[in-house]
């Protein structure tokens, strides 16, 4: 008997049965009060649905039994090649052929299809991520991930999973191209962007944005995300632009971006882009946003990504927005004008700590004037010798070995790695 | 009259368990859906740990452990939370003036010297001694904090808050296991929500039975005794049935104070936990809610349904009901501190439907199920039961108590909530708890909480008794 019928068989026991037992119930109970036909339903119905749960716990059983056989038979016969493309013994290109040798596949295997059905295809593509994202070397070539999927006929089978499969094959399969930097087609993104489901279209959106030409940058010409965005969406942008930008194709201009979005959280994402991937050159389009807005967290992502990207010509808008902006706000506008330096900033960082009686503002103030060069420490030093009762705990802070490590901005610092260290990716 | 008020009570009882039902139902319903959603935006760890263990944007996390005379497990109790597995988080042990060597082991071990601090009293809490860090650059992650001794949990966890610097925070107990990708698979539900993220709940379940190895839960396992082996299959059918579904429609009544995220901005703002409630992570959940809604921002709650954390629970029927006692009590209290925001649609779905359902179905019910059971006695003794109907009845309820325990198994093995070592071992225990549990677990239950609101309402003076700990098996 095949699995089928074998199924079909016990689907129509299971039928059988629940005709029965609602019949009983229906005439067993006739000429009961309404209270008891209602139980005898109720209990019936109960009865049945852990009969058909404890049937789909086998099921399951079943199948997970029958994927762990797959795998345990993928990761048998492919396991070595696997590692050796994402190892950097892989550091230079490789043809088809060696690639088939690092497999072990002889000119027989090559002859027909390596994997026999979309079964083995899904279960060959999640033991191959398994190993993309635990074991990539640095050194291995993205080309020759492509011309080994290529040889097991694993991209066309993606996009068919992609434009055909469920709404969770859709997701994982985008996913697994996002992460190997498969090329999609353009006519399956334009049908993912029309998807009913926002995950489908933004994930179809970054995958554009990741290698398409510059027309295909228009998404953000519109208040896209109106209030629907997250962090996942800046990692997955992010990782977008980062591709893009080593594939040498030219970044969008993100401080545009920023000036058409409406919602404060989106236009951060954007200047906080902008900040990681070191677009100095749009800096100065942030002016006008700086002047006109009255979001703290935007000012604050501005002033922070001046500081970062060290641009000079903000300094008088910064020392004039010290003045102005509450306390929070301060703390960041002083940052960034410990990152510039000039000097010209210093007495505005010192009225920073003698105008205010909020604490936290007073020591980051502080911070930033011990950052502050020479200068700095000079007017730093100047301050302990003079400070009152009240102010001598804030010097405690630089005098401890391990307060002393955490004074330095280095955990801002750390927001702000190197594009090539961003992701693993 | 007497017999207009006996139809009365018929049907008013009637009513209720047919309205328990549908409760119960829809309840399983949710959770299915929360499930199927999870099953497309929950990835494996192995991908959430790619995507966020390199991005600069994954928010850093602070875990607050307060700790009193665990000079006994102290040491292993921290280095099991050191070995979770995130980029960014620091440990904040917080000393409530133990008696016991804790403190001092601590120093020893982890190198640890007192540093300046200069920290706000952002929540309530008994003053701030004194702040230590280890010089060993291995153990950087960790901050202890050394405080006078206030004598509850919540006063350990507020000082913690006072100390802590990062947007999140987690609230444990210093003996729980944690997975090491817990804080990864919470942080996931924090980085994919459109709407700011004011607290993450974890699957947690009983440490009892499971093998430990190197801090780990190597083997997971249902207890052999009957106690813990009741309360492993209600801590699941409340994580995976009730607060699953409830977090389907942003309407988590819970985030267990045994292990659960929170933003500290917000839990600032609504003055952290109360150290006089006895039932402190309810009640500081809901004030973040009333804080939310008053304050006109939206927000949202969610549920990690993997487990996330293990704790030891009760092991013999003494320490249960002085701990589900207890809970009663707490339970008295949030309905009696938070009635405002019952029946309420300003609050939103846990106002108008979460907060009725706990009122009705989880307050009321021991009332109603005490009193049946009194009526029956009296029918019996009159001669007034029609047997078959009775059990007919009792049948329907019993099957109905059993087909929800069946869905837990369901929904676990679905979800794969829990590794467990031997599958099929496990769930003939949870299938031997489901059968015996209407019988003898679930009228200790009604006991205790009839017994909590007693004291709740003569008042006596509630004293926090920890559980005795038999440790767990080590390997």
């Amino acid at each position: 008997m095949g699995t089928i019928s074998f199924i079909k068989y016990y689907i129509s026991l299971l039928t059988a049965y629940c005709k029965f037992l609602f019949t009983f119930v229906l005439y067993k109970f006739a000429d009961y009060p309404n209270e008891i036909k209602f139980a005898a339903f109720v209990s019936a119905l109960c009865v049945m649905i852990i009969i058909v749960m404890l049937l789909s716990i086998f099921w399951m059983s079943w199948l997970e039994k029958r994927k762990r056989r797959l795998r345990e038979h993928i990761e048998k016969k492919f396991a070595k090649g696997m590692e050796y493309i994402v190892s950097s013994q892989a550091s230079k290109l490789m043809t088809e052929k060696e690639i088939a040798q690092a497999f072990d596949l002889d000119k027989e295997d090559l002859q027909g299809p390596l994997l026999r059905n979309n079964r083995e295809k899904r279960m060959f593509v999640e033991v191959f991520y398994m190993y993309f994202i635990s074991k990539r070397s640095e050194l291995s070539r993205t080309e020759n991930t492509h011309v080994m999927l290529q040889l097991f006929d694993i991209p066309d089978y993606l996009e068919k999973e992609v434009s055909l499969g469920s709404m969770k094959h859709k997701v994982n399969a985008l996913s697994y191209m996002r992460t190997f930097k498969l090329p999609i087609s353009p006519w399956v993104i334009n049908k993912l962007l029309n998807s009913r489901y926002m995950r489908v279209q933004r994930l179809a959106m970054y995958s554009t944005i990741m290698s398409s030409s510059d027309s295909a940058l228009d998404y953000f010409e519109t208040d896209f995300f109106d209030n629907n965005c997250c962090i996942k969406d800046e990692i997955e942008l992010g990782f977008s632009l980062q591709r893009r930008r080593k594939l040498g194709l030219k970044l969008p201009n993100l401080a545009r971006w920023a000036h058409i979005q409406s919602n404060e959280k989106t236009q951060c994402m954007f200047v906080r882009l902008m900040r990681r991937f070191n677009e100095i050159e749009y800096c100065g389009q942030l002016k006008d946003l700086y002047n006109q807005t009255k979001k703290k967290k935007l000012i604050e992502e501005i002033s922070r990504t001046w500081g970062y990207l060290h641009y000079l010509d903000c300094e008088d808008l910064l020392i004039e927005a010290l003045l102005t902006q509450p306390d929070d706000t301060k703390v960041a506008i002083m940052h960034a004008m410990t990152r510039l330096a000039t000097g010209k900033s210093l007495n505005a960082l010192l009225d920073g700590f003698k105008n205010t009686t909020n604490p936290h503002v007073r020591y980051e103030a502080l911070r930033c004037i011990y950052n502050y060069g020479e200068e700095g420490r000079a007017l730093f030093n100047e301050l302990e010798q003079n400070a009152s009762e009240a102010d001598k705990k804030f010097f405690t802070f630089f005098h401890n070995p391990i307060t002393l490590e955490k004074i330095r901005l280095d955990k801002e610092q750390a927001y702000h790695p190197s594009v090539e260290t961003v992701f693993n990716g | 009259m007497w017999l207009t008020i006996y139809y009365i009570f018929c049907y008013l009882v009637f009513a209720y368990t047919i309205m328990l039902l549908v409760g119960y139902v829809w309840l399983v319903f949710m959770s299915r859906l929360a499930q199927r959603q999870l099953d497309v935006n929950l990835p494996d760890d192995e991908t959430i740990k790619y995507l966020m263990q390199g991005s600069p944007l994954t928010p850093a996390v602070s875990i607050i452990a307060p700790a009193f005379n665990e000079e006994v497990t102290i040491i292993d109790s921290v280095n099991s939370i050191m070995q979770i597995d995130y980029p960014d988080y620091e440990i904040i042990i917080v000393n409530d003036e133990s008696t016991d060597r804790t403190l001092e082991l601590l120093i020893e071990e982890y190198k640890l010297v007192e540093v300046p601090y200069d920290i706000a009293m952002r929540v309530q809490s008994k003053p701030i001694k004194r702040v230590l860090k280890s010089t060993d650059e291995r153990y950087s992650k960790l901050i202890v904090v050394d405080k006078v001794h206030g004598g509850r949990k919540a006063d350990g966890s507020n000082a913690g808050i006072n100390v802590c610097s990062n947007k999140y925070f987690v609230c444990t107990d210093v003996d729980c296991i944690i997975e090491p990708m817990a804080l990864y698979r919470m942080m996931w539900f924090v980085i994919n929500s459109h709407k700011p993220m004011i607290g993450v709940g974890a699957t947690m379940l009983m440490s009892n039975g499971c093998i430990v190895e190197d801090g780990k839960v190597a083997e997971a396992a249902v207890p052999n005794t009957p106690i813990p082996m009741f309360q492993q299959l209600e801590y699941l059918r409340s994580f995976l049935i009730s607060k699953l579904g409830w977090s389907r429609i942003n309407a988590l009544p819970n985030i267990s104070g045994g292990f659960g995220l929170f933003d500290t901005d917000v839990a600032v703002k609504s003055g952290g936990y109360d150290p006089m409630s006895m039932a402190e992570d309810v009640d500081m959940l809901l004030r973040m809610v009333t804080y939310m809604k008053n304050s006109g921002q939206d927000f949202q709650l969610a549920l990690v349904p993997k487990v996330c954390c293990w704790t030891e629970g009760p092991g013999s029927l003494k320490q249960l009901v002085r701990q589900r006692t207890r809970w009663a009590r707490g339970l008295f209290e949030i309905v009696s501190n938070h009635r405002k925001l019952f029946f309420n649609p300003h609050y939103g779905p846990i106002g108008s439907l979460t907060l009725p359902y706990l009122f009705l179905f989880e307050f009321i019910a021991p009332l109603f199920e005490m009193t049946g059971f009194l009526f029956m006695i009296w029918l019996t003794l009159t001669g007034g039961v029609n047997w078959s109907a009775a059990l007919l009845i009792f049948g329907m309820i019993y099957i109905f108590s059993v087909f929800i325990s069946f869905f837990v198994m369901y929904f676990d093995y679905k979800l794969k909530a829990v590794q467990w070592k031997h599958t099929k071992s496990s769930y003939f225990k949870l299938l031997v708890a489901t059968l015996l549990e209407p019988f003898i677990y679930h009228p200790i239950i009604t006991y205790c909480s009839i017994v909590g609101y007693w004291r709740f309402i003569i008042n006596t003076t509630a004293v926090w008794t920890p559980i005795q700990r038999k440790g767990v098996k080590k390997r």
